[in-house]
């Protein structure tokens, strides 16, 4: 038997392709969908990776560092190395901010690593690592920065030493890495005023600015001056203890928070990401009735400029399941060009996207399948309405 | 002495009624028809509009189901109160075929495949489909047309593919619903001549309801329906084959 479906595509393929075609965009954009959250989910766990830690210490009761603000003394690394398993632990600091380069704003996340301690970027795609304290950057290349450029963070400029890549803030910023210290003054230092002010209160409160005891209100003052925070302690696990085990100690015996890679995904992914995933979940729900419904409709209309042809077919004996089937293989041929389209499309635009998407091909395949079984349902009111064609209508009278 | 050849009427209808509706509003299209057509016989059916013409049709065609009455393919009763264990697709299918007012040849398909479609969906194979659908073509002088998508034929070559898709299955019978309306005269009486010729070489019956006055001298014998009965009257039309 002929495949009266391919003849039927065959001689108005270009209608069908046009179809097709715009199906496939309304697809594409389904699957970049997917694709962003995908990425997000990518960036949390890229967050996490890049940072070479098996634990994050943060300040009790919070979900520090990246999911909820977290401030600890910059001191406490060092009882945290002195805890069995520990083998290295270095501070950083976390800051989403604008950096100026130029004449343009870029908003990136500066991180506040020692250099040659966790936290630092693990590869890099060019330059060198920093090696100076201060005023040296590592920057994400997607910052678009370039070796030897100038870039101004709060009151300092950096010069980009070296590039980096895959390495973005868990809502897609790229991060530049300062050294510590500098990123300490930029996230916590304060304007030349408020240090005026705040000296002038303490020298202004009897308490503080005692007569017998010189030089108290200027010591209260410069330790208001210099920030001795950090946003989290990155710890190493020594080879041959457990995550948890370490993890359990530091909140036990340091009264910290600590949280194991496992954990810190199920922060990053399941809650600082939780809204957004629940958010592209309802456009592909609502993609997804839009399709079908387009589709739905693209059928039935197909179907009924085919009445007099069915009507024929059936007069001259054609089952019931001839007719059927040629609608449904219509529909699901439309599905297929529908999806190659919205898969090809979706491809060449997910690199201009600003923020990472990461077309996985098992949600292609989920996709796939999902487009079939949507273009088969649809074709169900198309089949509906040809199956009760009278064939008499073809006799006329 | 041998016994002479038992001819049986390729089909034969007695008594046909087709009612609509029911109660008051009930209509008798066709009020007890009668009707008996040879093997290689072309008859005319014609009556004005609203005599029972396309219900007579539709119900010999299978389409529609007769209220009461007998119809008879080749000797066998297809339709006695009810049709006999027959269902009317794979009747229409096999034993009956169909020639519009138009073509309505399937444009998707090209005119082999569209002649070969009824031996396909009778589950014949691609190769003796084609073949056959060759054959026919050539009987219709339209075989230089094979390949031709069907919007490619003119209104005449249409038509005589549609005759060769009627063709197709071999039926005893043929139904023709007004072949001729959209043509001229000459076209129209060609395709009376090739009708004829068709019924000849494949002793099939054919059916033409018309309103077409060139053609109607052209049959031998002419049935007139009006108010759902059936009138036969002796033509004196020219001989055609």
């Amino acid at each position: 038997m002929i495949s009266l479906a391919g003849r039927d595509i065959l001689h108005s393929w270009g209608k069908y392709a046009f179809t097709g075609l715009g199906l496939g965009l309304l697809i594409g954009v389904t699957l970049s969908m997917a694709g962003i959250y995908r990425g997000m989910v990518d960036d949390g766990k890229a967050l996490l990776a890049n940072s070479g830690a098996d634990l994050w210490v943060v300040q009790r009761d919070t979900l520090g560092p990246y999911a909820e603000p977290s401030s600890l003394r910059d001191d406490i690394y060092r009882g945290l190395l002195g805890l069995p398993g520990v083998a290295r632990a270095a501070n950083v600091t976390y800051l989403t901010m604008q950096a100026r380069q130029g004449e343009r704003d870029v908003r990136v996340m500066v991180v506040g690593i020692q250099p040659g301690e966790p936290g630092e970027p693990r590869y890099l795609i060019a330059g060198r690592q920093i090696e100076r304290t201060h005023y040296e950057a590592v920057a994400d290349a997607s910052t678009g920065f370039q070796l030897g450029e100038r870039v101004r963070i709060r009151r300092h400029d950096y010069t980009v030493v070296g590039l980096t890549r895959r390495m973005v803030s868990a809502s897609g910023d790229p991060m530049v890495f300062i050294p510590l210290r500098d990123a300490q003054e930029a996230q916590f230092l304060k304007d030349n005023d408020a240090i005026i002010n705040e000296r002038a209160r303490v020298l202004a409160n009897p308490a503080l600015n005692r007569p017998g005891v010189p030089g108290l209100a200027e010591t209260l003052s410069r330790s208001q001056e210099t920030s001795r925070m950090v946003n989290a302690v990155l710890v190493q696990i020594a080879p041959g203890w457990d995550g948890e085990q370490v993890a359990d100690a530091i909140r036990r015996w340091k009264r910290l928070q600590a949280y194991t890679v496992a954990q810190m995904e199920e922060i990053l992914i399941a809650k600082l990401i939780a809204t957004s995933a629940r958010q592209i979940a309802v456009f592909l729900m609502i993609l997804a009735v839009v399709s079908a419904a387009i589709v739905s409709f693209i059928i039935y209309t197909m179907t009924l400029g085919k009445l007099r042809e069915i009507a024929v077919l059936k007069l001259i004996g054609a089952r019931n399941r001839t007719i059927a089937g040629m609608i449904l293989q219509e529909a699901l041929g439309l599905g297929l060009i529908g999806f190659l389209v919205g898969k090809t499309v979706a491809t060449l635009w997910a690199p201009y996207f600003p923020k990472y998407v990461l077309l996985e091909p098992g949600d292609a395949a989920r996709g796939f399948v999902a487009v079939m079984v949507i273009c088969a349902l649809a074709s169900t009111l198309a089949i509906r309405t040809a199956l009760r064609v009278d064939p008499a209508t073809a006799i006329g009278g | 002495m041998s016994a002479a050849p038992e001819f049986k009427p390729a089909i034969e209808v007695a008594g046909l009624r087709k009612r609509y509706g029911a109660g008051d509003t009930a209509v008798d299209a066709l009020k007890g028809v009668d009707l008996t057509v040879q093997p290689g016989e072309v008859i005319g059916l014609i009556g004005p509009s609203g005599s029972g013409k396309s219900t007579l049709l539709k119900c010999l065609g299978a389409v529609t189901e007769p209220t009461a009455g007998r119809i008879a393919l080749s000797g066998e009763t297809v339709y006695d109160g009810g049709w006999r264990n027959l269902d009317p697709r794979a009747l229409r299918r096999d034993r009956i075929g169909f020639v519009f007012q138009a073509p309505y040849l399937i444009p998707f398909l090209d005119v082999t495949d569209n002649v070969a479609l009824p031996l396909l969906l009778a589950g014949r194979s691609n190769r003796d489909a084609r073949q056959r659908a060759r054959e026919l073509l050539a009987a219709l002088d339209v075989e230089h047309r094979a390949q031709a998508a069907v919007a490619q034929l003119s209104g005449g070559e249409q038509q005589r593919v549609a005759i060769a898709r009627a063709l197709a299955n071999q039926p005893p019978i043929i139904l023709a619903d007004e072949p001729t309306a959209p043509l001229d005269s000459e076209r129209a009486l060609a395709v009376v001549r090739i009708l004829n010729r068709m019924a000849q070489q494949y002793q099939t019956a054919i059916i033409v309801v018309t309103h077409d006055e060139k053609i109607i001298p052209t049959f031998k014998r002419l049935y007139h329906i009006r108010d759902g009965r059936t009138y036969e009257e002796a033509g004196e039309g020219r001989e055609f084959g």
